[in-house]
């Protein structure tokens, strides 16, 4: 799979690298999303995980290389221009908006597709009424889905660690992604919601393709259907789960053990 | 049920326009039983009102600290001044429309640096801005009439509502009030348009982007963008109270939109409630009758009115309320009335279990 035909790919870097003064974060790194494909991006702490997810939203830009979306018809995008191109994002911990409503939240992670205008806002124009409510509805459908409609009119500080994740991902899913890039999907979850959650990142892939960093290796190795193993900023492994379990240099990054 | 109430939350344009309707047929229909006097007070607190509306946009929607909103005003009305000067008979509305552009040209010029930077520097920022305007003012002579200011008398009574009064002192008693109706005409109007933005698309990315801009950004928003506009509308608003409160005074000096009255103008959104536009229908009320309530208080404590503590006396208030409501109710006055409802509300919940029911 990993040497697929890139014009299909959903997501691609190649020769990725960034630099923070004199530390590489990311050197030359490449990899790609496939369409439908679940991706794992794994790799001990200070790997560089984060950082290309970073560089794939546009919140930073690398020093060299390039990031493409080749089925999605678009080069590198700035952060705002994510969610219209349909590529949506969760962040490490759960980053809702903490004065707003559950169905507010959710509501949110359409802002970027809406073409209505000031002027329409200003005038309480009954075009603009009519498209909030439309979301409103839609907001309440992801709720509904992920089975936490109860909670629509809660503050996200009153509402349970595993519900707000949920939520998060209900406002990720509002944007209809063509990508799906998931920050730690998994931390925090117990059994259930771990069991949950994964069978829900299957039935999503049936539509997007997805990208998630992850730490909790019990949770990613039957999920997913590649796995890149990022250390010290370099691409060591790529390929399935199972021969990334045995591959010796994946062992010796994680355990220490000279390969 | 749930869902429903949610909707209702979300309230029809139609049903904001019959609440600020009846909120300024209301306030219109106080006018006619209010001495002259308070008339005038109550035209120059709807032309504050509109400007803590503004700041409470900034402020509490869009997470944006300002202290330049008086130097807003001070645009607004050197526009006013300045278009009477030479066009001192076109309709009312025209000077409305320039004080509200050129108020917005000035916050989109703040805004421009403004929106890289945050929290104190932005305030350091903005406060610059306001302290510049006075001098600016007072040497260019040729524009703005320098340390004397600009006088003009714009705002002349209709004869269909002179015709309304009679008796001695008729043409002072109409001014007056007309001056305070047109000013409430003008603050009913706005807050009818802010209204429609705190419940719209653009109301609420301002609050994605006030709560977590990094999350705000992800899910579509320009955030340089949307601060900009923030800033924008709020002088745009500044701009309009500054043409109204120079109006109602027929004049304007580099001493009308001093420094403290941005400080007073954060005062009074605090006090009314922030973000909220009952909060800033309060803030305008505080404002027009402070001078009541200091001049009472001078009397009552018998302090000389010109002494230094009696003309102080209202910085002194403002503080004292100031601390008083952060302590015990930090979302102002406005927000006094939810409290109690809730309270109301538990107690209600809680009285079956002590009838046993």
């Amino acid at each position: 799979m990993s040497g697929g035909p890139s014009s299909e790919a959903t997501a691609e870097l190649v020769d990725v690298t960034v630099r923070f003064g004199g530390l590489l974060a990311l050197d030359r790194i490449s990899f790609d999303v496939q369409a439908n494909e679940i991706v794992g991006l794994i790799g001990p702490n200070g790997a560089g995980k984060t950082t290309a997810f970073n560089v794939i939203c546009g919140f930073q830009k690398p020093d060299s290389g390039t990031v493409r979306f080749p089925a999605l018809g678009r080069t590198a995008l700035k952060p705002s221009q994510l969610c219209a191109a349909g590529v949506a994002r969760t962040l490490q911990g759960v980053g809702l908006f903490v004065n707003m409503s559950v169905l507010e939240n959710v509501m949110a992670g359409a802002q970027g597709h809406v073409g209505r205008g000031f002027a329409s806002s200003l005038f309480g124009l009954p075009a603009g009424r009519r498209h909030e409510l439309a979301l409103r509805d839609h907001a309440m459908v992801q709720l509904e889905r992920l089975g936490i409609a109860q909670f629509a009119s809660s503050l996200p500080g009153s509402i349970p660690y595993g519900i707000s994740k949920k939520v998060s991902l209900a406002r990720a899913l509002m944007g209809n992604p063509s990508l799906l890039m998931l920050d730690e999907p998994a931390s925090g979850l117990d059994e259930s919601e771990l069991d949950e959650l994964a069978q829900l990142i299957v039935e999503l892939r049936e539509s997007m393709s997805v990208l998630l960093v992850e730490h909790n290796m019990d949770f990613v190795m039957p999920l997913v259907h590649r796995l890149v193993v990022l250390n010290f900023g370099e691409v060591i492994a790529t390929g399935a789960p199972s021969t990334i379990r045995t591959n010796p240099d994946v062992l010796a990054a994680y355990l220490g053990v000279d390969p | 049920m749930k869902r429903l109430a949610l909707f209702a939350n979300q309230g029809a344009t139609s049903s904001r326009l019959v609440g600020v309707l009846l909120l300024t047929l209301l306030t219109l229909a106080i006018t006619f039983v209010l001495p002259p006097v308070a008339d005038s007070q109550l035209a120059s607190g709807a032309a504050i009102s509109i400007v803590v509306l503004g700041l409470s946009w900034l402020i509490g929607w869009s997470g944006q600290i300002s202290l330049g909103n008086s130097g807003f005003m001070a645009v607004g009305a050197y526009a006013t001044g300045i278009w009477a000067h030479h066009h001192a008979s076109s309709p009312i509305i025209f000077t409305f429309v320039l004080a509200m552009a050129v108020g917005a040209f000035s916050g989109l010029i703040i805004a421009i640096p403004s929106t890289r930077l945050r929290g104190p520097y932005l305030a350091g920022m903005t406060l610059a801005f306001s302290a510049a305007i006075a001098p600016l003012a007072q040497n260019y002579t040729s524009i703005t009439g320098g340390e004397g200011g600009l006088f003009f008398n714009t705002l002349t009574t209709p004869h269909w509502f002179l015709n309304l009064f009679s008796g001695q002192n008729a043409t002072i008693d109409a001014n007056a009030q007309w001056t305070a109706d047109l000013a409430v005409v003008v603050a009913g109007v706005t807050f009818f348009f802010m209204a429609n933005l705190f419940h719209s698309h653009t109301g609420r990315a301002m609050r994605l982007v006030r709560d977590n801009d990094v999350a705000a950004e992800l899910v579509g928003v320009n955030l340089p963008r949307t601060r900009t506009l923030a800033f924008v509308v709020a002088a745009a608003f500044a701009g309009l109270g500054g043409s109204l409160y120079a109006l109602i005074n027929a004049t304007v000096t580099p001493s009308t939109f001093p420094l403290t009255l941005s400080i007073t103008l954060l005062t009074l959104m605090v006090l009314g409630g922030i973000g909220t536009l009952s909060g800033a229908v309060i803030g305008g009320i505080i404002y027009a009758f402070s001078s009541n309530l200091v001049g009472h208080i001078n009397s009552l404590t018998g302090i000389n009115p010109t002494s230094n503590l009696g003309a102080n006396m209202q910085g002194i208030i403002f503080g004292i309320l100031l601390i008083l409501t952060m302590l015990f109710t930090p979302r102002g006055i406005a927000g006094l009335g939810p409290r109690f409802g809730r309270l109301v509300a538990n107690r209600r919940r809680v009285a079956p279990l002590a009838t046993g029911e």
